[in-house]
């Protein structure tokens, strides 16, 4: 299998290919450094645009956006004290003192160094790990494919933290959105109220949109920006290749918050913030100088922002290859895969090696021109896009929401309806109902149901056929553990506190 | 202290599981018109909404009568739904007078309404979108856009 990988790379070399790479990388950090905007809702917005490109070509661009926006998260959290994405919060401690001392400019260009290599670390865990896990999925049957879409609802639930209930009503909001339209067995209309718009069921990318991208322009629109900020054009940058022998005792801290966020991507739920937490509380506990922490040291920036970006490929390990995304981010690629008619899973890697391998490569040149056009070139011009007007701006992205989502299907119901989720998408993300269980409910509710009737043929209707074999019963313990293990996991911590 | 029974009921999580039980009841219904394989799938997910949402709507019940006041869903009601009635009326206006129109009209009014006060500035961005919109869909890609309803095109 690693052959296809190889095979692969000359693809990503293809120019369409790596211009949508290098179109990707700068999109991304212009919307990572907007604050309010996400990788997620760029994405988001995104996926209806790539219906007409190559598969690379749009794979190319999401690597792209993704890589850059993790980064671009970190420039108003160093230079206005205000994450660009959540997950560059660790990334303030000690980047806004740096940027208030005069060192901005050498602060972006640790973060910048810092993200590429995490991507770096984080493309080649994809590549190591995601072969062989797919091979081992190749064996499922339709009982255990039902159970790995049963245990994927269930980790992204249980494991994000916050309440369960609402997780849970979330994902049944979204299987509930994935049975519309025809039954794909017997083909009876479902929920379609007699519009054949419906009959097809509601596209992942009117969810998406809607879910994602209207939010966080109401978000936009509603509240302006307040800034305690200093003035992004006292930089101080000298050239990047000038302040890189600065950086090189900074390789353990690199290494180990590759490590944490390579692992943390992998774990369902988990995410970029968490990584970067985590990453940021180790290096400064096994510091020599622990007490500058906070006060404007660039290892605390590296520490943050390697595990920040080497969280972004692997959170697809378990997407590309059981379907599980492990990030909000991660559900919106699946998304995206879908699009172009990937189905995430197994047989992903069997019948379009060219494809996913590809874009694996194009994550790694992702976080390798990261640092080329996010450092030297662009960290100055980049840090003045934060004076960009956000009402101008959330009016540009009402109109590119609407002409993504009306140029699915050329017709104005589609919009109507992502207007809808948009408004519930507003309504539960005010109220902390999480998203990512919505997407993942929608992208395999049609799976699940299918495998589950499927297994059900085959065992002539007895349901004992989902229980009778071995992957089926570790994966129905793995759900188990899932849902019982954050609880007993907080009883056991708050007993020992009380002792 | 409790709050009145009013306010209790008025609590945004309130509200949303009250929404949340009626909605899927009422989907609930169409569902004893599908075989039963069919309407399996859908039944549990809606039959496990009105449950899921009842357990909220006691939760949020019980935090009101310990006192908790309820999280206001936004500190600027008036902006939010300023921002949600323009983006339907831009849907509206794209669908009953056309595409271009309805966005330049669309770009300048939301961002002057919402605080970006430049007409220069306006004006220039305006041209940018709607003029690399035309350039890239219209032009390069032959997308049509609607040309609106009310002027029967």
């Amino acid at each position: 299998m690693y052959n296809d990988l190889l095979h692969a790379l000359p693809n990503v070399f293809a120019l369409t290919n790596f211009i949508a790479v290098v179109i990707g990388v700068i999109a991304g950090i212009v919307v990572g450094a907007m604050p309010g905007l996400s990788a997620t809702m760029a994405i988001s917005v995104l996926v209806p645009f790539t219906f007409g490109l190559e598969p690379l070509v749009a794979l190319g661009l999401m690597a792209g956006i993704y890589n850059g926006a993790m980064y671009g998260g970190a420039i108003p959290a160093v230079l206005l004290r205000i994450p660009g994405t959540p997950a560059a919060v660790a990334t303030t401690f000690d980047g806004y003192p740096m940027a208030q001392r005069g060192e901005g400019g050498f602060a972006l260009q640790v973060a910048v160094v810092s993200s590429s290599i995490g991507g770096i670390a984080s493309a080649f865990a994809l590549m190591l790990l995601a072969p062989p896990l797919s091979r081992v999925t190749l064996l499922f049957g339709p009982s255990e494919v039902f159970w790995v879409a049963v245990f994927g609802l269930a980790s992204i639930i249980f494991l994000l933290g916050g309440n369960p209930v609402k997780g849970l009503i979330s994902a049944c909001f979204g299987v509930f959105v994935s049975v519309i339209g025809s039954d794909p067995i017997f083909g009876n209309d479902r929920f379609t109220f007699g519009r054949l718009e419906m009959l097809d069921g509601i596209n992942i990318v009117i969810l998406l949109v809607g879910l994602y991208a209207l939010p966080p322009v109401i978000d936009l629109l509603e509240t302006p920006l307040k800034t305690d900020g200093v003035n992004s054009s006292k930089l101080g940058t000298e050239s990047i290749w000038k302040a890189l022998p600065r950086m090189k005792s900074y390789w353990k801290t690199w290494l180990r918050g590759s490590l944490i966020g390579i692992w943390i991507g992998i774990l369902p739920g988990a995410g970029g913030s968490m990584a970067a937490f985590m990453s940021y509380n180790e290096a400064r506990r096994t510091s020599k100088t622990p007490e500058t922490w906070g006060e404007g040291e660039p290892e605390g920036v590296a520490a943050a922002e390697v595990a920040n970006n080497a969280d972004t490929a692997s959170a697809l390990i378990p997407a590309l290859t059981l379907g599980i995304p492990g990030t909000a981010v991660a559900a919106v690629m699946l998304g995206g895969l879908l699009v172009h008619g990937l189905q995430p899973g197994p047989m992903l890697f069997r019948d379009n090696p060219d494809i996913v391998f590809g874009f694996m490569w194009q994550f790694l040149f992702g976080a390798i021109l990261l640092v080329l056009l996010g450092g030297s070139l662009a960290t100055n011009s980049f840090a003045r896009l934060l004076n960009l007007p956000r009402p101008l701006l959330g009016a540009v992205i009402i109109v590119l929401m609407l002409i993504g989502v009306y140029t699915i299907h050329g017709r104005m119901f589609d919009v109507y309806l992502m207007l809808g989720f948009g408004a519930i998408g507003w309504v539960m993300d005010r109220l902390k109902f999480p998203l990512p269980p919505v997407v993942l409910g929608l992208i395999l509710g049609g799976f699940a149901e299918e495998n589950l009737r499927l297994a059900l043929r085959i065992g002539r209707g007895d349901p004992m056929i989902l229980f009778q074999n071995t992957t089926s019963l570790i994966l129905v313990a793995l759900t188990i553990a899932v849902i019982v293990g954050p609880t007993l996991k907080r009883r056991y911590f708050d007993s020992r506190m009380k002792m | 202290m409790p709050e009145s029974r009013k306010s209790r009921l008025t609590r945004p999580e309130t509200l949303t599981a009250l929404g949340i039980i009626v909605v899927a009841a009422g989907f609930l219904v169409p569902t004893s018109d599908l075989r039963a394989i069919s309407a399996l799938l859908p039944a549990v997910m809606l039959i496990g909404l009105i449950v899921l949402s009842s357990l909220l709507l006691l939760a949020d019940q019980r935090r009101a009568g310990e006192g908790v006041p309820a999280t206001p869903m936004t500190q600027s009601p008036k902006r939010v739904i300023g921002a949600f009635l323009l983006i339907v009326a831009y849907a509206l206006a794209t669908d009953f007078i056309g595409f271009y129109v309805s966005t330049a009209v669309t770009i300048p009014l939301v961002a002057w309404i919402f605080g970006y006060r430049s007409p220069l500035g306006l004006l220039i961005a305006t041209v940018i979108v709607v003029g690399t919109i035309w350039a890239i869909f219209d032009f390069g890609m032959s997308q049509d856009f609607p040309t609106g309803r009310l002027l029967g095109r």
